[in-house]
């Protein structure tokens, strides 16, 4: 009998494949396809900080370099679109290592406005690459969808994908969570320098974890712009983005896998409901704002924390 | 998960109550519904905001004159939109929604390039009819869209008046091109770059900067340094309203400047004797003189701007305006709400409004890009101590010659 959390990942990863694609739902596989990129950019979030405690303020560098690794191998080099996202996570995840080694020496505030600098650098260079498009990015055109059978059918296509990245993402942090591994990036949040002592070798463990949460969001951005028809600098490196994965981190539970995915699954259902609410649409920015405050205030172990100190039994149940 | 099961089909249901609400009102009223999204919040939300109105002014003149007659039926024009927040992120999910959910007969574009296309992705795939303001750079027409009309001159060709005045009145002046480092000015710089190139001018300086950029003393002192007579470029209203003040105090002797977008906001006034001479590419003014096939002229169009919104209407309002008329001339023309039946007529377009002349190509490569509409050139005046706005070129719409040189 596996644990909870395995078929916990497996119905939810059903849900989300099997939902829209009954009757060929097409509203309801956008909505859930913004809930699936979310989730996958908060669970890899969750490995820096709920699991290391390194706040990543410059997450989004992942997905916007993938996005473009993705997108230029697909479109301008002609690579088949899984072989482009897998090779975008890989060239990521190198990039992520090399960076990693230079910044994982700061901590607290120092890493954090690191991570800002490291994007920041990156869309300048990005915004100056001509065989990226420089500024003006790339454009997909219709042609670009032929080999998946056309745009209709790409979309799909690209949807299971995600949510295949999706469970990927949840699996993953589940995993470490509960080895060897994992309990060494807990003992490095809880304190490096004890943990040092105890054996970890804590460059090492942060290296390969910020490493790690590049390879995930950087094929998520691949296949999250192959789906847009166009990637540019400016939306492909946005910080608020980043600042909203931190934010569905707090609202969910920091260093919970559940939490993680269900403050994700929550903040985006939030957003788009506000967005689309005629009652609420033109201060679905305030609503939004009012709402998270309150919990941040209220509620500052996130959902789960909330869900495990109400009922306890949770707590070895779902991590 | 409960919670987040509970929260979700609550969204879910609501959202299908909604949608079969519409259905209902379409069937029982004679409905045609427009959807598109509009930046409300974010950067672009000024100029999108101000298609908006030009969007509404049109809904509104249309349904108190009867609606949009199609043979004997009368339909009152609905708008269904939503706020894209300036970002590309949620507009395939509420170019979805306006398509499924909220079966809009026809779609209006978001505002920006970038956004139509992603919008587009959604729109083909419906074989929808997308009437696009605001998106301006021509690659967004060149991808294989069947469903695409463009209302804008395209990026491409917004310096193409101003390169034409500048080898009028000196053959041989040397030209600086200073632009935003976004895709939108850069399309426009380099398009002049090689105007100036086949037109002999020497391009004596070649300078993108930060789209966020407040310090323009060092691109200045090369302008000067280079000798430049005339100077091209700029971006949007925050940095080519600054660099308009900078020059001016720097003293720099240009003969000739020609910004993007932001001299043609009324704001730009504000700078006083720094705007005197600045000259900007506009899609429309309001003294530009055409005779409409249709529709109001622009007199009567910019009155009945200011009454309602009570303030002068800027190019994109105009815009917005104008593609509300195109988009009913070519429903009242197809005498259908077939898709591909406006589709048709729009191919056919081959007017002039009170926003100029409108025709789309039609071939494979370029389907819908505007290849009718001229931009007009308007540069600011002092006239009875007044700062105005004149358009100096082309011919046909002018209403002051131009003033050169500045210096």
């Amino acid at each position: 009998m596996r644990h909870p959390m395995f078929w916990l990942i497996l119905a939810v990863t059903a849900l989300f494949a099997g939902l829209p694609a009954i009757g060929g739902d097409v509203g309801l596989r956008e909505t859930l396809f913004l809930a699936a990129v979310a989730i996958i950019l908060a669970s890899n979030l969750n490995l820096m900080i709920g699991y290391t405690g390194y706040v990543n303020f410059g997450n989004i560098v992942f997905f916007g370099l993938g996005g473009y690794f993705g997108v230029w191998l697909t479109v301008v080099q002609g690579w088949p679109l899984v072989v482009a996202v897998l090779a975008a996570g890989c060239a990521v995840s190198v990039v992520a290592l090399l960076f990693g080694l230079g910044i994982l020496r700061l901590r607290g505030a120092y890493f954090a406005l690191a991570t800002i600098g490291i994007n920041e650098a990156v869309q300048a260079l990005v915004s100056n690459l001509d065989v990226w498009g420089g500024s003006t990015g790339i454009y997909l055109s219709v042609a670009a969808y032929q080999a998946l059978g056309g745009a209709r059918q790409a979309l799909w296509i690209v949807y299971f994908l995600v949510v295949a990245v999706m469970a990927a993402s949840l699996f993953l942090s589940w995993r470490i969570r509960s080895s060897k591994f994992g309990l060494g990036l807990f003992a490095i949040r809880e304190d490096e320098d004890a943990a040092a002592v105890l054996g970890v070798n804590p460059a090492t463990y942060k290296a390969a974890i910020y490493s790690i949460s590049g390879f995930l969001p950087a094929a998520a951005g691949a296949l999250f712009f192959f789906k847009n028809g166009v990637i540019q600098p400016d939306q492909a490196f946005d910080l608020t983005l980043s600042t909203e994965a931190i934010v569905m981190l707090m609202l969910g539970g920091q260093g919970s896998v559940a939490g993680a995915a269900l403050g994700a699954f929550l903040y985006e259902q939030l957003r788009g409901y506000l967005l689309t609410s005629p009652l609420f649409s033109d201060f679905h920015l305030v609503v939004a704002g009012l709402l998270l405050l309150g919990i941040v205030l209220f509620v500052p172990g996130g959902l789960m924390g909330w869900l495990t100190q109400r009922w306890p039994r949770l707590r070895g149940k779902l991590e | 998960m409960r919670t987040a099961r509970k929260v979700f089909a609550t969204v879910v249901l609501a959202s299908s109550i909604f949608a079969m609400g519409t259905t209902a009102a379409a069937a029982a009223g004679g409905t045609l519904t427009i959807g598109f999204t509009v930046s409300e919040t974010g950067p672009l939300n000024v100029d999108s905001l101000a298609q908006l109105h030009g969007f509404e002014l049109w809904r509104d003149q249309l349904n108190a004159a009867g609606g949009l007659k199609i043979g004997s039926s009368s339909y009152q024009v609905k708008f269904v939109t939503y706020d894209d927040q300036s970002k590309s992120e949620r507009v395939q999910q509420l170019y979805s929604r306006l398509i499924l959910q909220d079966n809009a007969d026809f779609l209006f574009s978001p505002y920006s390039s970038n956004l139509t296309a992603t919008a587009a992705i959604i729109s083909e795939q419906y074989g929808k009819v997308m009437l696009t303001t605001g998106a301006a750079e021509d690659k967004t027409y060149q991808l294989g869209n069947h469903g695409l009309f463009q209302m804008y001159t395209p990026a491409t060709h917004y310096l193409s008046s101003a390169m034409a005045v500048i080898k009028q009145k000196n053959p041989q002046a040397k030209v600086a091109v200073a632009y935003s480092d976004d895709g939108f000015s850069k399309a426009v710089a380099g398009a002049a770059k090689e105007e100036a190139k086949r037109l002999g001018q020497p391009v004596v300086l070649d300078e993108a900067y930060a789209p966020g950029t407040t310090d323009f003393g060092p691109i200045i002192n090369k302008m000067i340094s280079a000798n430049a007579d005339v100077m091209v470029g700029g971006g949007h209203y925050a940095d080519g309203a600054t660099l308009a003040r900078q020059m001016y105090d720097q003293k720099a002797p240009m003969k000739f400047v020609c910004l993007l977008v932001a001299p043609d906001s009324p704001q730009f006034a504000s700078l006083g004797d720094a705007a005197i001479g600045i000259s900007v590419p506009s899609q429309w003014e309001p003294s530009a003189a055409y005779k409409p096939d249709f529709g109001p002229d622009g007199a009567a169009f910019g009155k009945a701007f200011k009454e309602k919104f009570g303030a002068e209407a800027s190019y994109h309002a105009a815009g917005g305006y104008a593609a509300g008329l195109i988009l009913q001339h070519a429903i009242e023309k197809a005498g259908s709400l077939d898709s591909a039946k406006v589709t048709d007529a729009l191919n056919a377009t081959d007017a002039t409004i009170f926003y100029g002349h409108v025709k789309f190509a039609t071939d494979a490569q370029n389907h819908g890009l505007q290849i009718g509409h001229e931009m007009v050139l308007a540069q600011w005046q002092k006239k009875d101590g007044q700062l105005v706005k004149e358009v100096v070129s082309p011919a046909a719409a002018q209403t002051a010659p131009l003033l050169y040189p500045l210096h």
